[in-house]
């Protein structure tokens, strides 16, 4: 009992081999190369970017998972960097025109700091974290769950 | 005791003020400022090093203002502590005889006298309220039980007036979900876009699940109120209360008659549930805005 709960607010796996960290490393010579360009993807070795219309969340420097902080500026400008957009504020956006802010609704997982640094390819393999939602079955706000 | 659960629970509405701790470590100076607070507040916020700028500990804060006689709502942020040492404050907390929670994400360190400090934001708001709901459950998490189980009354931020309006409803109904019993809103000025909020707060019902104390923040000058609306961020201002204040003759009497207003006019807003005072760095105001505004019986 007190496990599915675990899971469900944080990611927990066993810890890198030394193996796997090579395979990782290996692993990130292409994943970087296709992630850093087209998502401007921090690394975070626990990719969210099915959950959040393809905009890596990351790039918020709170790098927070649950949507914007209280601080965004007018006209959806960064709090801490004003001369950016917040990137929750264009993750809602896009949410939106692709249909997918259902996702926005739920709860994402503590950070496993753990994971920085290595392929979120690898660890989707490992079972160390989900694989990407690419469609969510849409039901009612789950408000009676708790 | 829990007498701001017990006080939400019989449904009364509710007054709870900000007290930010002292730059130093005299105690006096909190237990002067709990003088203010004695007649119609029924909690006091203790900030937890607001816009970054080091204050007392807002735990042993809550202590010297629980000592007083006063019932401690102490602010958590996730700023400055990762997830060990906030599950580690929350039981000495919980020690202390300090009940009450509010969950915030915190302010960036850019905005406070130490901008080179490291942000530590391990986890956000949303996962902190879910955190400590899961230690009143008797669990680290790590997953080890807790015996005996903290029992804490969670609270949460919402902020109406920022972007993305179409989000902010979403992102309250993931706080609720988490375990927000009660929410404190950002200071309310912008009366129009509060009541659109608030529509959308009934309209999902969140407000019979979580109680809303809408922000109430007095300003003493036309120069704060400007400086407000052009330098924080997340605070909406109309332009005809700006005026209002460069017109008045006396502007401290206009701010409290501003306040007191507002505070009548949330009072007459279905689902909200109590009013948040902010009076920053103008505690002694307290006992006046309370007694204007018909809370407090003179």
């Amino acid at each position: 009992m007190a496990d599915g709960i675990q899971q469900k607010l944080s990611t927990k796996g066993r810890p890198y081999s030394s193996g796997e960290r090579r395979l990782s490393g290996a692993m990130l010579l292409f994943e970087n190369a296709v992630k850093i360009p087209v998502f401007r993807c921090q690394r975070c070795g626990e990719c969210i970017l099915s959950h959040t219309a393809f905009i890596c969340s990351q790039r918020c420097p709170k790098r927070l998972r649950n949507g914007p902080c209280g601080g965004t500026r007018p006209k959806g400008r960064c709090e801490v960097y004003p001369e950016r957009q917040c990137v929750w504020h264009q993750i809602v956006r896009r949410s939106r025109i692709m249909r997918r802010s259902g996702f926005l609704r739920r709860m994402e997982k503590m950070h496993n700091w753990d994971l920085e640094k290595t392929s979120a390819w690898l660890n989707v393999f490992t079972r160390r974290i989900d694989w990407p939602t690419l469609f969510l079955k849409e039901k009612k706000r789950g408000r009676t769950e708790r | 005791m829990a007498a701001l659960s017990a006080k939400l629970l019989s449904g009364a509405f509710v007054v709870t003020s900000e007290c930010g701790p002292p730059q130093h470590g005299d105690g006096a100076f909190l237990r002067k400022r709990a003088s203010y607070f004695r007649a119609g507040v029924d909690a006091v916020n203790i900030t937890d090093n607001q816009t970054g700028i080091v204050r007392m500990s807002s735990i042993a804060a809550a202590r010297i203002i629980l000592e007083e006689g006063l019932e401690p709502v102490i602010q958590m942020t996730c700023r400055d502590r990762n997830r060990i040492a906030m599950q580690s404050d929350l039981l000495g907390a919980a020690a202390l005889g300090i009940e009450n929670v509010l969950c915030l994400t915190g302010d960036h360190q850019r905005f406070g006298n130490h901008p080179e400090a490291r942000g530590v934001f391990d986890i956000d708001s949303v996962q902190l309220v879910s955190m400590v709901r899961r230690m009143n459950e008797g669990f680290f998490l790590s997953g080890e039980t807790i015996e005996p189980k903290p029992r804490f009354f969670i609270g949460a931020a919402a902020n109406p007036f920022a972007e993305p309006f179409g989000f902010r409803i979403s992102r309250l109904g993931k706080k609720v979900d988490a375990g927000a019993r009660f929410i404190q809103t950002q200071a309310v000025f912008d009366l129009q876009r509060f009541r659109e909020w608030m529509r959308e707060v009934r309209e999902s019902g969140l407000h019979e699940q979580t109680a809303i104390l809408a922000g109430v923040l007095p300003v003493r000058s036309a120069k704060a109120l400007r400086y407000m609306k052009e330098e924080v961020s997340g605070i909406s201002i109309p332009d005809s209360l700006v005026a209002r204040m460069d017109k008045a003759a006396d502007p401290k009497e206009e701010g409290i008659r501003i306040a007191a207003e507002t505070i009548r006019a949330l009072r007459g807003e279905a689902g909200v549930r109590g009013i948040h005072l902010m009076p920053v760095m103008w505690e002694s105001v307290t006992p006046r805005i309370l007694q204007e505004s018909g809370l407090v019986k003179t």
